[in-house]
């Protein structure tokens, strides 16, 4: 389809439907309807959905989107309605910090995509690589610099975060694994959009994201408030997308990767907000002890975060997998080791998250009389589950519809045998064999620990345990999901990337910023002739510049 | 035909694993000059817990814990081939990698946390955190120093990498094998990274609620996955194994190093494991993975 814009005929604005733009569909459409079945349980007001509509139009405008500023107009209204839908909750700082660095994306993007345009005269995504080569070497770097400064911001890679934690935390629940699910992901299209059709910054990239994967991962160990957790991890596990399309044929571990993200986002930020719903309670230190209360949904969330840690029988393994084995096979050595550092320590955050809530004792007495969550959020979550548990059996299902997006941006294709095998050039796994044995095992080990020996004796009560030869009782603080890494705070290291936040950077910009204008109020002091005069010599300079 | 096969592998590294564990006691109590309990103490011992008639369970997800952990050592088991060459004791190998491996691994101990939370003691919840605070500074020298091995073998399958070594990997690349050393005497359990599981501070670990049947499910589950990764790192470093003579020699001459560590040195609290493990392995491997592919 094709517009021409206000009589202007060099510029065209037109739409195409793509293998990749149609897999950033789905995503979105799954995200939508999952959280339409929140809906009824949340009493919003009528802007709120209508804004809603918008945002998600605005997303399928951006992914349809075959030129750079039909994606730009896009962008600008992704970011002016999740605004308006921010506002309902969040805080006027968090709201300021969102607005700012939305603007800054949105600028900063146009800048680029003006730059591609100056050179060629088109903003059409066909002709960018051409725009991009006639570039001279100095703008090629300006503009690499302009479009990742808006594509990071939208990820909220490590540094351009700053305002994506409070927006998450602040934001509706109903509206957070939106947020999380596809909204983050518009970054992950664009940069995959900017790999495809212009250039691969590759080292950048490959540092950027894992940088971000790896201070993320201990950022969220610390949180206390689980909304913050996952949005820390969402910042992470979107470090690893980064990471891998800064290698030659990282597109396909990007794309597995972004599915199963969203799955797991989706997953786990509804699980939260239904726990929000029932106990009113968001933070670690106020939760616990809620599996009897609630066993569907600690099995949900359990079933979230084995596939967010990347734990082999579910669908996040496979992701790792693809990720890993391209990066191994394009010698990034370090690189590699760096992700499987932070999907090791992963492995505590995940840890804390399902503890803090469900495991260990409650930690008032409120959370003993709660009840299961209500079905409407069940719904959503048993889909989730069941899709991340046949991606999972099945890891190589999704292989042939890469390899359509694959053959449409002109890479290598993956190999593909069967849709049980996932197959990578160092190595192969068969994830229904993997799957079956696990079941098989688990059920021969149970058959074989129920019937030898002796029957178990229930506990008494929730104070039954070991605890040091004395009887603990309501007074005493059993539960310990909040203290959960702080260990990590004694380690140098570790400590050392914890204490410096980019809180202290954009301060430090901030003040710079206020003695900047400080000098320049000295000149534009608000006086009259002083203001003519400035006026008179600036319009000499340009008549001089002009005529020379 | 593969289940005889599977069930063989159990077997061997049930009975091996449990001999294993009974030596080290044995070796031990000689370092510190006492006579040590008989050779077989350790499986008497877990049969005599099976047979208790006093274990407490904490609901479901406690019972289930123990059970999922000895699915995960298990699993490990299968997906690691005991001789990297011939077709018999080959498990799952063909159908999995060393990446798969690496994260069965860690499946099992993240299932068990599962149940000790699940138990609502809270010394056990620390034993947990302790652990998996440690594991990941762990597994940072090792992963690197596999990596590296993956890298130059060109593979991720387990026999493929075994029988590519002409020179053995830890002659090869010695500073590689130095990092996955440290590295793997951790995941042995043994001093100085043993504050999780230690005897004197069980009363804290993952294990404080656990008795009866659960415990001796778990002593088996240990004995499995010891010899399970003991089969691993012989064939990432020392070639592999073509009989059961040299599978068992070489798993031998490793575990003894391994549990001569744990004899001589002190314990780390859990943060000071995890500065030395980031500084001093981690800086070994990654000069070890410099080197070993630099060109």
């Amino acid at each position: 389809m094709d517009l021409t814009l206000f009589g202007l005929t060099d510029i065209v604005l037109s739409l195409k439907v793509t293998s990749l733009a149609n897999f950033f569909a789905i995503l979105i459409s799954i995200s939508f309807v999952m959280v339409m079945f929140l809906m009824p349980k949340y009493k919003l007001s009528k802007s709120f959905y209508a804004l809603l509509a918008l945002l998600t139009a605005s997303l399928f405008l951006i992914v349809y989107a075959a030129d750079y500023l039909l994606f730009f107009i896009g962008w600008e209204v992704m970011s002016i309605s999740t605004y308006f839908l921010l506002s309902f909750t969040l805080s006027k700082k968090a709201l300021y910090k969102y607005i700012i660095f939305a603007m800054a994306s949105a600028l900063s993007l146009f800048i680029a995509i003006l730059m591609l345009y100056s050179t060629n005269h088109s903003f059409l995504y066909v002709d960018a690589k051409e725009s991009f080569s006639a570039m001279s070497s100095v703008m090629s770097i300006a503009f690499i610099g302009f479009m990742l400064f808006a594509i990071f911001i939208k990820l909220g890679t490590i540094g351009f975060h700053y305002w994506l934690v409070d927006a998450y935390e602040e934001s509706q629940n109903l509206f957070t694994p939106f947020l999380s699910g596809v909204v983050s992901k518009m970054g992950v299209y664009a940069l995959m959009l900017f790999v495809i059709n212009v250039t691969q910054p590759a080292l950048v990239l490959a540092v950027m994201g894992v940088m971000t994967s790896v201070i993320a991962t201990f950022k969220a160990i610390q949180e206390d408030s689980v909304k913050r957790l996952l949005a820390y991890s969402s910042i992470a596990q979107l470090g690893y997308i980064v990471t891998v399309l800064g290698v030659a044929d990282g597109m396909g571990g990007a794309l597995y990767h972004s599915l199963i993200h969203t799955a797991v986002k989706l997953l786990l930020f509804i699980n939260v907000a239904g726990i929000i719903y029932v106990t009113r309670r968001e933070k670690f230190s106020q939760l616990g002890g809620l599996l009897h209360r609630m066993p569907q949904s600690f099995v949900l969330l359990l079933i979230g975060i084995i596939a967010l840690a990347g734990m082999p029988p579910l669908g996040g393994f496979a992701s790792k997998f693809m990720i890993y084995t391209t990066l191994l096979d394009a010698k990034y050595l370090l690189i590699l080791s760096a992700v499987m550092f932070s999907s090791a320590s992963a492995f505590l955050y995940v840890y804390k998250l399902i503890y803090g809530i469900y495991l260990g004792h409650p930690t008032n007495k409120k959370l003993e009389s709660v009840k299961e969550v209500p079905l409407s959020f069940l719904i959503p979550q048993y889909i989730l589950s069941v899709m991340l548990i046949v991606i999972g059996t099945f890891p190589a299902l999704v292989i042939p519809y890469f390899n359509s997006i694959m053959k449409e941006s002109n890479l290598n294709s993956i190999v593909f045998e069967n849709s049980a095998t996932l197959v990578s050039s160092y190595a192969q796994y068969n994830g229904l064999v993997v799957m079956g044995a696990f079941i098989v095992v688990f059920a021969l080990v149970l058959l074989f620990f129920v019937s030898v020996g002796s029957k178990t004796k229930e506990a008494k009560d929730r104070f039954d345990i070991a605890f040091c030869g004395e009887v603990p009782n309501e007074a005493t603080h059993l539960h310990y999901g909040a203290g959960m890494g702080k260990e990590l705070k004694r380690v140098g290291f570790i400590a050392t990337i914890l204490k410096n936040s980019s809180s202290t950077f954009y301060n430090f910009l901030a003040k710079q910023t206020e003695e900047l204008s400080q000098i320049l109020r000295k000149i534009y002091s608000g006086n009259l002739s002083l203001n003519f005069n400035i006026a008179i010599i600036f319009i000499l300079i340009l008549f001089w510049w002009s005529v020379k | 035909m593969i289940f005889i096969d599977l069930f063989l592998m159990l077997l061997v590294a049930y009975v091996v694993g449990f001999l294993y564990y009974g030596l080290y006691r044995n070796i031990t109590a000689r370092f510190q000059r006492r006579f040590g309990p008989p050779v077989w103490q350790s499986f008497a011992d877990s049969i005599k817990f099976f047979l208790k008639e006093d274990s407490t369970s904490h609901g479901w997800m406690f019972y289930l814990g123990p059970i999922i952990m000895t699915s995960g050592a298990i699993m490990t088991l299968f997906f690691i081939p005991f001789f990297s060459t011939g077709d018999s004791f080959l498990g799952l190998s063909a159908y999995g990698n060393l990446f798969l491996v690496l994260y069965l691994m860690v499946l099992g101990p993240l299932g068990n946390a599962l149940g000790v939370g699940a138990g609502g003691n809270p010394f056990g919840a620390m034993g947990i955190t302790r652990g998996l605070t440690r594991l990941f500074a762990m597994e940072l020298p090792f992963y690197i120093a596999v990596i590296a091995i993956m890298s130059l073998s060109g593979s991720a399958d387990i026999a493929t990498i075994a029988s590519e070594q002409v020179t053995l990997n830890a002659f090869a690349y010695p500073l590689l094998f130095i990092a996955a050393l440290i590295s793997f005497v951790g995941m042995m359990g043994q001093s100085p990274f043993d504050v999780v599981g230690a005897p004197v501070e069980v009363y804290s670990g993952p294990a404080s609620e656990f008795s009866g049947k659960f415990l001796a499910l778990l002593m088996s589950q240990s004995a499995i996955f010891t010899f399970a990764k003991l089969v691993l790192m012989v064939h990432l470093f020392l070639g592999g194994a073509s009989g059961f003579l040299e599978l068992l020699l070489k798993t031998f001459i490793l575990f003894i190093v391994v549990i001569s560590f744990g004899a001589i040195y002190g314990r780390f609290k859990t943060p000071q494991s995890v500065d030395f493990l980031l500084k001093v392995p981690t800086t070994i491997a990654v000069v070890g993975l410099i080197l070993a592919t630099w060109n």
